[in-house]
């Protein structure tokens, strides 16, 4: 896999107060014209740097909508990621993400952590990828003492959040093989 | 009934409002009043506003005590409800309202809005950097409620959006109000809540977190500040058409009140929670 290209998006930028839909629309115009022109698997790391106050409300309409139409698929491979100065500040992130049943990864204090919608399951077979960059879903299987299915069924669903990338490599009987890729890069 | 009546706050306005919507009364004493809350103040002024609109306003003795009348003067409220009652603005009066009655009309200006208040607070308290962002988040919150669902049928002339915030000894009060379509004009627009009472309104919004519209991603504010006061041992009262949610620190309930148009909304905080030990909600 390339190395990935990362492009950063300062919430600050709209204000250091943010709190109404119409201002969580106006800066997620801005987010999604950013998103539209990197290229295919390329990535925004949303930072909070700066910002005072962050609603709830303008955490749906800004985060928890893009996140939405990224899942269904409208920009392509392309995946976002949070990059926060404290978790205080993503308190209303978590709450729409999880109400919406989407996740994102967060960077605080130099650890990466799954905000919004997860479970321990989904938790331990992501921290497994970002710990391995690149694996298979027979390794992580072997790794995590699962059945193959089971295993599947987990990357599958993580790849539907776009928390990890996977590439079809090849297939085994009816079933296909997958290359797992961590979307951290480095 | 009114007659007697000292106080006109949270717990006692309703009183005058079943004085005047119910009973029909043409005057309301209010010489005896000695205290008033931003709530009442609100609520009062919203009275005054829609019996006037319904060419029905009650001759209104106001409150004789100095400090009283002061106080709602400097609060704006004879000018609010456009009365030539004024007392003298003096300074000290200006001093003793932490942020007069404020109209709240689009989503635009809220921004705008909530940085008064922000500052007014600031001005007055050493807010810790927690107290100060969670405090700000609720107004944002729930000042956007207005422009996003007082008019949400677009059948009302003017909703009138208003808050106001005072400070007291050992808490700190924050008043929101309109006179618009109330919450079960708004969640009555959603399909399956056509025809729903006011009380069954609150529940919904309150305990199961539906919103007008059918996103996913909306509602769910009104009941996470719900818990972020319960979580602070505050007082808490959302009133919509007839039905009124109560709770202090020892519980609360919902309410038969009388009917009126729109949603008021009162928070009471302890003061102890601007201190740097206030409680992560």
């Amino acid at each position: 896999m390339t190395t990935m290209y990362v492009e950063e998006f300062r919430i600050a930028q709209f204000g250091a107060r943010l709190g109404t839909r119409l201002e969580g629309r106006h800066a997620r115009e801005k987010l999604e014209s950013l998103l539209q022109s990197l290229s295919d698997e390329g990535q925004v790391r949303i930072c909070l740097n700066d910002l005072e106050v962050l609603s709830t409300s303008f955490a749906d309409e800004l985060i928890g909508k893009a996140c939405r139409r990224m899942i269904d698929g409208e920009f392509g491979d392309r995946t976002m990621v949070l990059d926060t100065p404290s978790l205080e500040l993503i308190d209303g992130i978590d709450v729409k993400l999880a109400q919406r049943r989407l996740a994102m990864l967060c960077l605080h204090d130099g650890r990466w952590r799954l905000v919004g919608f997860h479970t321990p399951a989904l938790s331990e077979t992501l921290q497994r990828v970002l710990d391995k960059k690149r694996t298979t879903a027979r390794e992580l299987a072997e790794e995590l003492g699962l059945q193959m299915s089971a295993c599947v069924n987990r990357v599958a669903r993580l790849a539907e959040l776009r928390l990890i990338r996977r590439r079809k490599i090849g297939m085994k009987g009816p079933q296909d093989i997958f290359e797992i890729h961590s979307i951290i890069d480095g | 009934m009114t007659q007697g009546l000292t106080r006109l706050t949270v717990e006692t306005i309703d009183g005058v409002l079943e004085r005047v919507i119910e009973q029909g009364a043409e005057a309301l004493d209010l010489r005896g009043i000695r205290f008033t809350d931003p709530y009442a103040l609100l609520l009062l002024g919203l009275l005054v506003l829609e019996m006037t609109e319904r060419r029905h306003a009650p001759r209104i003795e106001w409150p004789e005590a100095p400090a009283v009348r002061t106080w709602m003067n400097a609060m704006g409220f004879f000018t609010e409800i456009g009365t030539s009652k004024a007392v003298r603005f003096s300074s000290r009066s200006a001093r003793s309202a932490l942020q007069p009655i404020t109209a709240i009309t689009d989503e635009a200006g809220i921004g705008r809005v909530v940085d008064g208040f922000h500052r007014r607070l600031a001005e007055r308290y050493p807010l810790t950097e927690l107290s100060r962002r969670t405090l700000t988040a609720i107004m944002i919150e729930l000042f956007q409620n207005i422009p996003h669902h007082s008019n949400a049928t677009g059948n009302v002339a003017d909703p009138h959006g208003i808050a106001a915030m005072q400070d007291y000894e050992d808490s700190l009060f924050l008043a929101i109000a309109d006179k618009g379509v109330g919450l079960r004009g708004s969640l009555g627009l959603r399909p399956g809540y056509e025809g729903i009472t006011d009380s069954r309104a609150l529940n919904s919004i309150l305990h199961d977190g539906i919103s007008r519209f059918a996103d996913a991603g909306r509602g769910g504010e009104l009941q996470r500040i719900v818990g972020v006061v319960r979580s602070w041992d505050g007082v808490l009262a959302l009133r919509t058409g007839s039905a009124l949610l109560y709770f202090d620190e020892r519980g609360g309930d919902i309410y038969d009140v009388p009917d009126f148009p729109g949603v008021q909304l009162a928070i009471r905080i302890p003061l102890r929670l601007f201190d740097a030990e206030m409680v992560d909600p």
